[in-house]
């Protein structure tokens, strides 16, 4: 038993991590949300390019298409990394959810094309009345980063867990970063001549939020590995994760626009992009609600071996 | 990451629990179940020399001092097979788990091989001689004092909150050994007979009835100068290094300890009805999704073999476990309605639920309240500017 990550995946995820940072600031974010101002898409060809020139889209593809064959927990990595950056391109709906379902379905006649960054997919599903980057007329979206269409698709399980494992993903990304600004701030603002950060007010606010992403996240990389090997129990590992991370994501959000006082409410800091992001992931592949019941159903009608009898590694 | 367990690991577990169960079946059947912490200590202490006998009392250590060198696959699996046997919870982990690493890390070899044998064989209780009456959160204004005199050192002062003093053997003391010194400076970390005239124990009754803290008086109590751990001065030290083993393996047995008040409680709601209560239910799942956290922050913290820094993982954990613990306690006690607030009997005596309800409430204080928790999480995890911290 081993629950630490292996060397290539940690370079992998510093690799995708540093890109990002160079080349998809908050700078970016203000400058595609500016183009939704003149009606065009927020959306810029070179940074999907850049994405497909990093072999992202790639990640899941195996081998023998062109791709690089790499596993969930491989990709929920680079997931967190996308939610660390705020990235709005269908990178995690297309490669890391779209990917291994046409795998799982046994259908690879779209894969080279995806893997080459030819094609997106929007991805349909019966809990989610909207998709992100689906076909049809564009609906204005909390998250104004992101372009959502009216339809649902299929009740699809296995889509439904892909999506919400990658959503977890992205939301301990999302989450870290709005740690990181609200931390990055306490230090700097001044008030009754301190930083605003050594009062215990702000700090164990903050410290509270730095403990819920601490324990989201390896409930995330559990229920990753869980998908990867398709044991039984995966779902309710999903459910987990869903949960854990989106409280942590939104708690810290909380926290953070508080942290930032009435700057906080403004557009001009750049906090509520991350803050709507994680608001859309939380109530995207299922809500969490959804998913404490599928917890509580789990635990209280017997399906999940529970108790002293079955480990629960 | 690999999770799950090997063929090899499987076999080590059928290993453990078929000594285990025949133990609780046998010799110590009467003791099997037990979860007060302070019942049948003289029992319990023979069972913690059985267990070292049989070299089950401390798998982590090396195999020279009385350990098997147990990887952490293998020290999981003991800390489930145990908890399943029904074995109560150790009396000697404060040994186990604070003093002997301690000692492993900061003793002389003359040291290891006085006290390391005896801890792992069972024979040697420990306790923790930190809090003072004025040094509780605010741990490095200690003043219990120590001054060398022909050889030995003779000690002055009192602590509290010592757990299980009443019936352990030796107790480790941060002590004052620099006349005017204040905070952490001019500490000194020594080990204590506590069978001497010098130190006095005394019982502090808590809310749920149950004395397992004491007072521990000191007055002109003696230590050989050969028990002192690390050189004089180095008391702060040793002590910080000292509360970074509590992130140990201890977290593995504890888990599956509250795996089974989660167990209980659930089992409550089903038999009451509480659990058709969609809030209840609600709360249930929380409190499952809780246990998962603490259970892979556990596994990811305990696989990082750098112990040298203090990650995120082992600065956080602590208010993890604290809080969930302290949640489950109130939950119980709405899954059982009035039931939870009477017990049979004359004694002042609660089943396991409502003493969880009530045990919690030190959880979220002991070994750092959840505040000063929050403090170290914000200076040394998120690096925000310190607290003031008076004239230290």
């Amino acid at each position: 038993m081993d629950f630490r990550f292996t060397e290539d995946q940690l370079t992998l995820t510093e690799s995708v991590r540093d890109y990002l940072a160079g080349t998809h600031g908050p700078e970016v974010l203000r400058r595609l949300d500016a183009a939704t101002e003149q009606g065009n898409a927020p959306r810029d060809p070179a940074i999907w390019q850049g994405l497909v020139d990093m072999g992202l889209t790639a990640l899941l593809v195996p081998e023998e298409h062109g791709g690089l064959g790499l596993g969930l927990v491989d990709a929920a990595l680079i997931a967190a990394e996308c939610g660390r950056a705020c990235l709005a391109e269908p990178l995690v709906d297309t490669a890391f959810v779209g990917v291994p379902w046409l795998l799982a379905q046994g259908k690879s006649d779209q894969l080279a094309a995806i893997a080459a960054g030819e094609v997106k997919l929007p991805l349909p599903h019966a809990i989610n009345p909207w998709t992100a980057d689906g076909e049809g007329a564009a609906v204005q979206s909390v998250d104004p980063l992101r372009v959502l269409t009216q339809g649902s698709g299929p009740d699809d399980p296995h889509l439904l867990n892909l999506g919400a494992l990658m959503s977890t993903a992205q939301l301990v990304g999302l989450a870290d970063a709005m740690l990181a600004q609200a931390t990055e701030y306490a230090k700097i603002r001044t008030q009754f001549g301190q930083p605003i950060g050594a009062f215990q007010a702000i700090k164990h606010q903050l410290a509270s939020c730095a403990v819920a992403i601490e324990f989201a996240k390896p409930v995330v990389w559990r229920a990753a590995a869980a998908m990867q090997d398709g044991i039984a129990s995966a779902p309710i590992h999903v459910s987990h994760a869903k949960v854990a991370a989106t409280d942590a994501a939104m708690q810290t959000a909380e926290t953070a626009i508080q942290v930032h006082g009435a700057m906080g409410y403004t557009y001009e800091v750049d906090l509520h992009f991350w803050m709507k992001r994680s608001w859309a992931l939380a109530g995207a592949w299922g809500s969490r609600a959804f998913h404490l019941k599928r917890v509580d159903e789990a635990v209280l009608s017997g399906t999940l071996e529970i108790g002293p009898q079955s480990t629960f590694a | 990451m690999k999770l799950g367990f090997s063929a090899a690991d499987e076999l080590f577990r059928q290993e453990c629990a078929d000594w285990l169960n025949a133990e609780m079946a046998g010799e110590f059947r009467d003791i099997k179940g037990i979860t007060k912490l302070t019942a049948s200590p003289e029992r319990r202490k023979e069972w913690e020399q059985r267990l070292g006998e049989a070299k089950w009392g401390c798998i982590g250590w090396p195999e020279q001092w009385g350990g098997r060198n147990a990887t952490l696959a293998q020290q999981v699996i003991f800390a489930e097979e145990y908890a399943r046997a029904g074995v109560p919870g150790r009396v000697n982990h404060i040994g186990i788990e604070l003093a002997g690493p301690t000692i492993l890390a900061f003793g002389s070899e003359e040291q290891k091989r006085r006290f390391l044998p005896d801890i792992a064989a069972g024979k040697t209780i420990f306790c923790q001689g930190f809090s003072e009456p004025g040094a509780g959160s605010d741990l490095a204004s200690v003043r219990t004092k120590g001054r060398l005199e022909n050889g030995a050192w003779i000690v002055n002062g009192q602590k509290i909150w010592t757990s299980l003093a009443h019936i352990s053997d030796w107790i480790f003391v941060v002590t004052r050994t620099e006349e005017g010194s204040k905070g952490p400076k001019g500490l000194t970390f020594l080990m204590m007979e506590i069978d001497q005239p010098g130190i006095e124990i005394r019982g502090i009754k808590q809310i749920n009835g149950d004395a397992e803290f004491n007072e521990t008086f000191f007055t002109d109590a003696r230590c050989p100068a050969d028990s002192m751990i690390g050189a004089v001065g180095d008391g702060w030290k040793i002590a910080m290094g000292l509360l970074a083993f509590e992130r140990g393996v201890s977290t593995l047995g504890q888990q599956m300890a509250f795996r089974n008040e989660l167990d209980e409680l659930i089992a409550a709601a089903k038999a009451n009805s509480a659990a058709s209560n969609p809030l209840i239910r609600q709360r249930i799942a929380k409190a499952e999704i809780g246990l998962r956290l603490m259970r892979y922050g556990a596994l990811r913290m305990l696989s990082n073999t750098d112990h040298s820094k203090i990650d995120g993982a082992a600065l956080t954990y602590k208010i993890q476990w604290a809080t969930w613990r302290r949640n489950l306690g109130e939950l119980a006690m709405d899954v059982l309605g009035q039931a939870g607030e009477v017990t049979e009997g004359s004694e002042y005596e609660w089943d396991t639920l409502p003493n969880l309800f009530l045990y919690s409430r030190a959880d979220t204080i002991y070994g750092g309240t959840n505040q000063i928790q929050r403090n170290l999480i914000a200076e040394r995890g998120l690096g925000l500017p310190r607290e003031p911290r008076g004239d230290v």
